[in-house]
């Protein structure tokens, strides 16, 4: 049906329009401190047509959006305040590319070129221009659109692409290292409301683990080390989990979720008691991002280490 | 598919070498082809055809370590094999769900079974196949590595990728752990597989056409970004494998990768592996992770790569007490493992490790003092020891070689791998140089200490083996025989049959006879011969007689045997041997036996005491009377000593002429009884004209004649082909030079005066000839016949051309008498027309060669024999030269010969005239 109804739009205007956006650099660096420093984003429209074009003038929209979802366990409480949960304005930039007029036939490249700027008018919680992420509940997303207004019978032509905003590599940060102790003691601690009988079947043990820095760069491995000093059961497994954390929320409440990202194995079977295993962990490019902070969200990694025993034959 | 490449191999080769080399060695190299090898066997060949064809490296370091890799891994496919049902994981390989659902017994199963059916035509369900052979998994195993190529070559890589991880899991089941070794060096062969493909296709991807051979010549900045991106992406896929095992061990066959971004990476990422590997439980997996490790880093860094061989040696050290672990027990006991069976696992890895650590270090001595501290310090330490041992060079063992006998003496009650341990020691102090810091005595009673509180006689007797070398080589005869003693004591008291070790024991014999300085001292030790005969069965004292006595005599170098103990010894020992043949002995065993037992009756000798040499003959002859080969050895041996004693009597004369003549119709008469009993009639007729003949030398005229006329009646009875070596030989040239040798015997026999016949033995002779069934034609008829008539005419003569001193011969005893010379006048006219007729049968066969040459013979006969003064004897020379220029052939040089002799003899000028008057 929308195949016969185009032939007939072509017929009728006997002409065939096509409109394209290609980005020189579709990665642009951001560096927030600098702000005389700005980055572009440059790149071309190609208009290809049978015959000339007439158009209402085309413009050019830089968008940047941070979407916030509810996972679906948190709805019925977030119900309430669901409304604020709207996606958060990042960049909204618009320039008029070509004035009204006419285009010749065939390919007519448009070059152009934006600066990459954050909004002007801070409100309080702007976070300022963040990395591109995609995450399962928060979404960072940068879009440039291309439309067309054209006479009043015929649609405006649209056209659309993403790029991806990163950050310049930083300074190496100062490393920040953290050591933990994990015993029934300290677990117990932790899952203070948990049930009695998971505690008291719990066995003994004592495990040292040290994480080289807590800040590390993207790129890099994480790296620490890991010492079972002593454990009454055999040890079946001991793995390294990397856990996403979103926040998203307001004033009125958040909901906090947690995804794995990656879980690999650093100990197989019952490892000696009191050597050093080392924890290595080459962070997945697409999954991670920056600790970010806003007052409406939060990403945030986490690392785990579970330690899986055997559980004694009752 | 394998067999294919095996000929493609050798096809090849066959080219390249096609000139150099007979092609009887191609064809046998082709031919063992056919021969079915051991399936881990084949398999290692394989591997050796295919890492044959690329062209060697340049660089030693590498191939030296690829080398011994390639030597320790062969050794592995063949030790650690095992009759278990094994089991194999993987969703690439058809056919596995049947076994695992084989039993379905209720509705609900069988609901199950068929969902999971149809789960299978999903690509990628895991399969479980058990109760595999160890054939089949060699197998499966091998259609996994084809899958690999495949998979890769129709751009499946993430299939690749997965067979790759699923077939380093598999190395983390150490259930059947006999064979995991083996499963260790076919699934690496896999991962080998896997990392070569991703090289190669990173090498494609930044150079194109432009090959380059060596790893060493990439250079990380020529590489364009792509193929950075594209190893870059290999390497993260590998860094976020979920399990530990599969990700250590596809980093590993991934490591030459590095090559593509930076150099100087590779060797932190070896030292990264090689402390995460830590994270491994299991210390079998663990050891030969670390393995496999070492056997990259070598051969991609080769030299330097020994810094990391150490590194993991000394990660191996403190995770030590981790193989003791009592989960390890459990599980080495449900497999009915014994702890010593458990830690010889260990040892193809450590050795590797070791092998590597001693390469790069300059002082192995302090090295291996260092570890032995180590060993001092820690509970069961047997394994490390045994592993030291073994690695270590001999030079620096023999120097600690009382440390760590120390060591083991120590703790030798709750040890085990003791036997290894004092195997490979006391290998290595066989290789010791005579050191005059050696101790051996206080070596041995430590060893020996040691040794004979040991449990399992097995290990005792593989421990004797090396051991019993040093102390021949090192000590004395009266040391050794004590070793002898205890060790007889000690079989005793282990209350076992000594067969069950027979093998062993063989082994502990050959090492003896090999390594004594002088093999015949052995047979002066009390305790040898009772060790030789501690087992029982036939069958296995065979083997150990037939062991002694070949070695003994390969080294034994003097020409005879004299000493009566040895001969006691040896005559025991032969006995045993020529007892175990029967019907059913296959001919080459009684022949390699009586070869042995031949080489004992020519090396004795007992001088001057000629009568305890027969004796002995005669003993042997009852001993040995099963093998044919011996009797005739007896028989020549029997003759020598008959002509010797001759010789002596003929020198000596009239003092023990007596005796010796005794001797000599004694030597004569066992002869003559002997001969008979074999089997072959050639031989047989050999030997009876030989014994005729040295009976007639010493002048028992009797004797010989009886050996003659047994000859001239055995005649009839040579077959005309004999079975020699599965070939049938004709007897013809042979049956000849018995018989003209036999005839030019006879010219000296005395006839015998109690028969009325003149030339009685020849006479014998001439009937036989009649009566016997020989073709006319056949050039031995009438050669036999030509002989005879020579021997006619010297026997008319006055005096015979030759003579034996003491024996009076026909000439003298008949002095020509006319009734002697008429015997023989007939007998020769006879043979004449016999020969004329036989001529012109050949001229009716049109047999012309034989029939130019018989009658070219005969004339020759005729002219030098006859008396051509008369007539017809003219006339018949005449007839006989005509018929030979008639049948004249090319190759008439004969005829030219004879007509130049006859030129220059003045009597028989009226002949020739008479030939030219005819031609």
């Amino acid at each position: 049906m929308e195949a016969t109804a185009g032939e007939i739009f072509k017929k009728r205007n006997s002409e065939n329009i096509k409109i394209k956006l290609k980005l020189y650099e579709i990665f642009v660096i951001h560096t927030n401190e600098l702000d005389f420093f700005q980055e572009t984003i440059a790149g071309v429209v190609v208009v290809e047509s049978s015959g000339d074009v007439r158009h209402e003038g085309m413009t050019l929209l830089m968008e940047g959006v941070v979407n916030l979802q509810l996972s679906t366990k948190n709805v019925g409480i977030f119900e309430a305040f669901s409304n604020s949960i709207k996606p958060i304005n990042l960049l909204n930039t618009s320039l008029e590319l070509v004035p009204p007029g006419k285009i010749p036939v065939g390919i007519t490249d448009i070059p152009f070129e934006i600066p990459l700027r954050a909004r002007q008018a801070v409100s309080s919680g702007y976070p300022g221009l963040l990395e591109t992420y995609h995450g399962v509940f928060v979404n960072i997303m940068y879009t440039l659109k291309c439309s067309m207004k054209r006479s009043f019978l015929n649609k405006p032509l649209n056209t659309s692409c993403q790029f991806f905003v990163q950050y310049r590599p930083q300074e190496p940060t100062p490393v920040k290292p953290v050591r933990c102790e994990i015993t029934p003691a300290t677990v117990r601690a932790a899952g203070a409301g948990g049930g009695g009988a998971a505690r008291a079947s719990l066995p003994q043990f004592q495990i040292y683990a040290e994480i080289d820095s807590t800040v590390c760069p993207l790129d890099k491995p994480l790296t620490g080390k890991i010492r079972v000093d002593e454990c009454t059961v055999p040890i079946k497994s001991i793995e390294l989990q990397l856990v996403r954390v979103e926040t998203c929320g307001c004033a009125e409440g958040y909901s906090r979720d947690a995804t794995e990202i990656q879980n690999i194995q650093v100990g197989e079977g019952d490892v000696a008691r009191g050597r050093d295993v080392p924890l290595y962990m080459v962070l997945p490019r697409l999954f991670t991002c920056p600790t970010v902070t806003t007052t409406n969200f939060k990403i945030g990694t986490l690392v785990e280490l579970s330690t899986f025993c055997y559980t004694l034959c009752k | 598919m394998k067999e294919l490449d095996i000929s493609y191999y050798l096809f090849q080769n066959l080219q390249k070498q096609s000139a150099s080399k007979s092609f009887i060695e191609n064809l046998s190299k082709w031919s063992s082809n056919f021969e079915e090898a051991d399936p881990l066997l084949r398999y290692e060949q394989m591997k050796q055809y295919e890492d044959d064809s690329p062209i060697e490296s340049s660089f030693d370091d590498f191939t030296n370590y690829s080398n011994a890799w390639n030597i320790r891994r062969s050794t592995v496919l063949n030790k650690f094999t095992t009759g278990e049902k094994l089991t194999i994981v993987s969703s690439f390989l058809p056919g596995g769900e049947k076994t695992l659902f084989r039993q379905v017994s209720n509705l609900n199963e069988k609901v199950k079974h068929r969902l999971e059916q149809l789960d299978d035509f999903e690509e990628g369900s895991v399969r479980k196949t058990m109760g595999l052979s160890q054939q089949e998994f060699i197998m499966k195993i091998n259609v996994l590595n084809d899958e690999i190529k495949k998979a890769w070559e129709s751009e499946q890589r993430v299939k690749a990728f997965k067979i790759g991880i699923q077939c380093s899991k598999m190395l983390s089941d150490v259930n059947v752990m006999q064979f995991y070794p083996s499963k260790f060096v076919l699934i690496t062969d896999i991962l080998e597989t896997f990392g070569i493909l991703v090289f190669d296709r990173l090498k494609e991807k930044s150079y194109k056409q432009n090959v380059i051979k060596d790893i060493n010549d990439i250079d990380p900045s020529s590489i364009p970004e792509s193929a950075k991106e594209t190893c870059q992406n290999w390497l993260f896929k590998m860094a976020s494998i979920r399990e530990l095992l599969p990700r250590l061990y596809m980093e590993m066959s991934l490591l030459k990768c590095y090559v593509f971004l930076s150099k100087n990476e590779i060797k932190p990422t070896i030292a990264r592996l090689t402390i995460m590997i830590r994270g491994i439980g299991n210390p079998l997996v663990a050891v030969y992770l670390r393995n496999y490790l070492c056997t990259i880093a070598a051969k991609l860094l080769g030299k330097e790569s020994e810094e990391f061989f150490y590194n993991n040696l000394k990660e191996f050290l403190d995770e030590y007490q981790q193989i003791f672990h009592p989960m390890m027990k459990k599980k080495y006991e449900v497999q009915l493992f014994t702890l010593d069976k458990y830690l010889n696992l260990y040892v193809p890895a450590v050795d590797w490790l070791l092998f590597g650590t001693l390469n790069s270090n300059k002082c192995k001595l302090t090295l291996l003092e260092e570890l032995l501290q180590q060993c001092e310090k820690m509970e069961n330490f047997e394994l490390l020891l045994f592993c030291l041992v073994h690695a270590f060079d001999s030079e620096s063992v023999i120097k600690k070689a009382p440390k760590i006998l120390e060591l083991v003496q120590k703790s030798a009650d709750k040890m085990v791998m003791i036997g290894d341990i004092l195997t490979s020691l006391g290998e290595h102090l066989c290789n010791a140089e005579n050191n005059r810091q050696l101790a051996p005595e206080a070596l041995i009673q430590t060893w020996w200490k040691i040794a004979s509180s040991m449990k399992s006689t097995f290990h005792f007797l593989q421990v004797l083996e090396p051991w019993i070398q040093f102390a021949c080589t090192h000590l004395s005869t009266q040391h050794v025989n004590i070793i002898l003693r205890g060790t007889i004591r000690y079989i005793i008291k282990c209350g076992k049959p000594a067969d069950e070790f027979s093998g062993n024991f063989q082994f502990v014999i050959k090492r003896m006879l090999k390594s004594i300085p002088d093999v015949e001292e052995l047979f002066l030790m009390d305790a040898f011969m009772p060790l030789v005969e501690l087992v029982q069965t036939s069958s296995a004292r065979t083997m150990m007689a037939k062991t002694v006595l070949s070695i003994f005599f390969s080294r034994f170098i003097s020409v005879t045997i004299e000493d009566l103990i040895i001969i006691s010894s040896l005559m025991r020992l032969c006995c045993i041997l020529h007892d175990s043949i029967n019907a059913v002995t296959v001919e080459d065993e009684s022949k390699a036996c009586a070869e042995l037992i031949n080489k004992f009756i020519q090396a004795v000798n007992y001088e001057d005491d000629l009568e305890q040499q027969l004796n002995f003959y005669v003993e042997c002859r009852s001993a040995f009377i099963k093998l044919d080969a011996v009797l005739v050895v007896l028989v020549y041996a029997v003759n020598r000593l008959a002509a010797r004693t001759g010789s002596r009597g003929a020198g000596v004369s009239g003092v023990g002429g007596g005796g010796a003549r005794w001797l000599q119709r004694a030597c004569a008469a066992y002869c003559f009884v002997t001969v008979p009993s074999l089997h072959c009639a050639l031989t047989r007729a050999h030997l009876y004209l030989l014994s005729g003949q040295v009976a007639l030398l010493n002048n028992c005229i009797g004797q010989a004649e009886a050996n003659f006329k047994a000859l001239v009646g055995l005649i009839p009875d040579i077959p005309e082909f004999i079975l020699e070596d599965n070939q049938r030989k004709p007897t013809h040239i042979k049956v000849s030079g018995i018989i003209s040798d036999f005839l030019s015997t006879l010219l000296i026999l005395p006839d015998n005066m109690d028969t009325n016949c003149k030339a009685y033995v020849l006479s014998g002779f001439i009937k036989m000839i009649e009566r016997i069934h020989w073709s006319k034609s056949d050039p031995l008829y009438y050669n036999t016949l030509l002989r005879i008539l020579d021997l006619l005419c010297e026997m008319t003569q006055d005096t015979y051309a030759y003579h034996i001193e003491a024996v009076l011969s026909n000439d003298k005893l008949y002095g020509s008498e006319e009734e002697f010379i008429q015997v023989l006048d007939k007998h020769a006219t006879n043979i004449c027309q016999e020969l004329l007729v036989v001529l012109k049968m050949l001229g009716d066969a049109k047999e012309t060669k034989k029939q130019y040459n018989l009658a070219l013979e005969l004339f020759w006969r005729v002219v030098r024999r006859g008396d051509l003064s008369k007539a017809p004897m003219l006339s018949l020379a005449a007839n006989l030269w005509i018929l030979s220029q008639k049948l004249q052939d090319s190759n008439n040089k004969m005829a030219i010969s004879i007509l130049t002799a006859l030129k220059n003899d003045p009597a028989s000028q009226v002949l020739l005239r008479k030939l030219e008057e005819t031609t």
